[in-house]
């Protein structure tokens, strides 16, 4: 059977904004998963960071991140007041008009355990060095249902022309 | 297949619960191809439609033991990309690296792929965002790989230097795609 996929919002950026938020999110599927393809306006940097709350909720976070860059395979983990490394997008000093094309899967969403995610991430840059190719496994240790989904950008703005949408899965 | 009703968000596997309208989802075939007998070493989708959001690719092929790549076409023509790089692991490391493009080839999709015992196929798993949209370059990621003695996994990422819509993708083996090697292009709302 053909991957059954809803679209339940989307943020096109017109001008930049410090974060996007699906709030309201139905609670009739069994997963999400949020594509989108983004980049930051964070200055003298090659890359910015994308991190995630639910809920509005700042406890709780911990994640784990596999990642390529500048010809080496390493990891790194983080527990802090949001998962640390959704995404790793493009910022200002990147190659001229690249986006990341990233992707947050968040099984059972709605269950009383604690949320896990999983996310895909492309970093491009025409760069042999300043790139990030990257999978990350995170926890949100809190047993409400995922209401609200916020990315926030680290270090400057989702410039124009980034975009984000979220999906329901069945 | 479930069916939401817009009147009360809920869900069913009947189209008879007095829906005046029915949701589609979001996730739509393209088209599909399947190597025929003599193998093929070019699959291309083309006259790709600029309405959805987003493409998938989902892949089964079979490679003759070399490496396989791909390639993007727009209104500018083709794009063989501007860079691409890797994350992969082999079952003893765990390696990354620069991808350059390969002549008219591509940027590659896999990185280590070794002689394929009998009826062993991989898999691919490719996404290309907002490919559609003229402000920017093209982003693609995709996930490879084969699990055999030599070959690896693979997180794979191109990019192509082209604000241009996508309007066409080739898959580029070495030697030729076996018979039976299978792939879809999706279209994602």
């Amino acid at each position: 059977m053909a991957l059954q996929l809803f679209k339940i919002d989307s943020v096109e950026v017109n001008s930049p904004v410090t974060s996007v938020t699906f709030s309201s999110i139905p609670q009739a599927y069994t997963d999400l998963i949020i594509k989108f393809s983004a980049c930051s306006s964070k200055a003298a940097t090659d890359n910015d960071q994308a991190n995630l709350t639910f809920n509005s909720s700042s406890t709780g976070y911990s994640d784990k991140l596999l990642y390529g860059r500048n010809g080496s395979a390493a990891s790194a983990a983080s527990t802090t007041s949001y998962i640390t490394w959704a995404a790793i997008i493009p910022a200002a000093s990147a190659t001229a008009n690249t986006f990341s094309t990233s992707e947050i899967y968040i099984p059972n969403y709605t269950s009383s355990n604690y949320k896990s995610l999983s996310s895909d991430n492309s970093e491009e840059n025409n760069s042999s060095t300043d790139y990030f190719v990257t999978m990350l496994a995170g926890l949100w240790s809190n047993t409400s249902a995922i209401t609200s989904v916020t990315l926030t950008c680290n270090g400057g703005y989702f410039v124009a022309n980034s975009n984000f949408t979220l999906y329901g899965v069945l | 297949m479930a069916i939401r009703s817009l009147k009360s968000g809920t869900f069913s596997r009947s189209g008879l619960v007095g829906n005046d309208v029915i949701m589609p989802g979001s996730y739509e075939s393209i088209a599909t191809v399947t190597v025929g007998a003599g193998g093929a070493n070019t699959v291309t989708f083309s006259n790709i439609p600029s309405t959805y959001t987003h493409l998938q690719i989902r892949g089964i092929p079979r490679t003759p033991g070399n490496a396989t790549y791909m390639s993007v076409t727009t209104s500018g023509g083709a794009n063989y990309g501007l860079k691409g790089h890797y994350l992969l692991g082999n079952g003893t490391s765990a390696l990354a690296g620069v991808l350059n493009p390969t002549g008219t080839k591509g940027l590659a999709l896999d990185v280590y792929v070794g002689s394929l015992v009998a009826n062993q196929f991989g898999v691919y798993l490719i996404d290309i965002l907002d490919y559609a949209n003229t402000n920017k370059y093209k982003t693609a990621r995709a996930m490879t790989g084969y699990s055999d003695s030599s070959s690896s996994l693979n997180m794979i990422s191109h990019l192509y230097d082209t604000t241009n819509a996508i309007t066409s993708i080739t898959l580029y083996a070495d030697g030729n795609y076996p018979q039976y090697s299978t792939f879809a292009l999706y279209g994602v709302n």
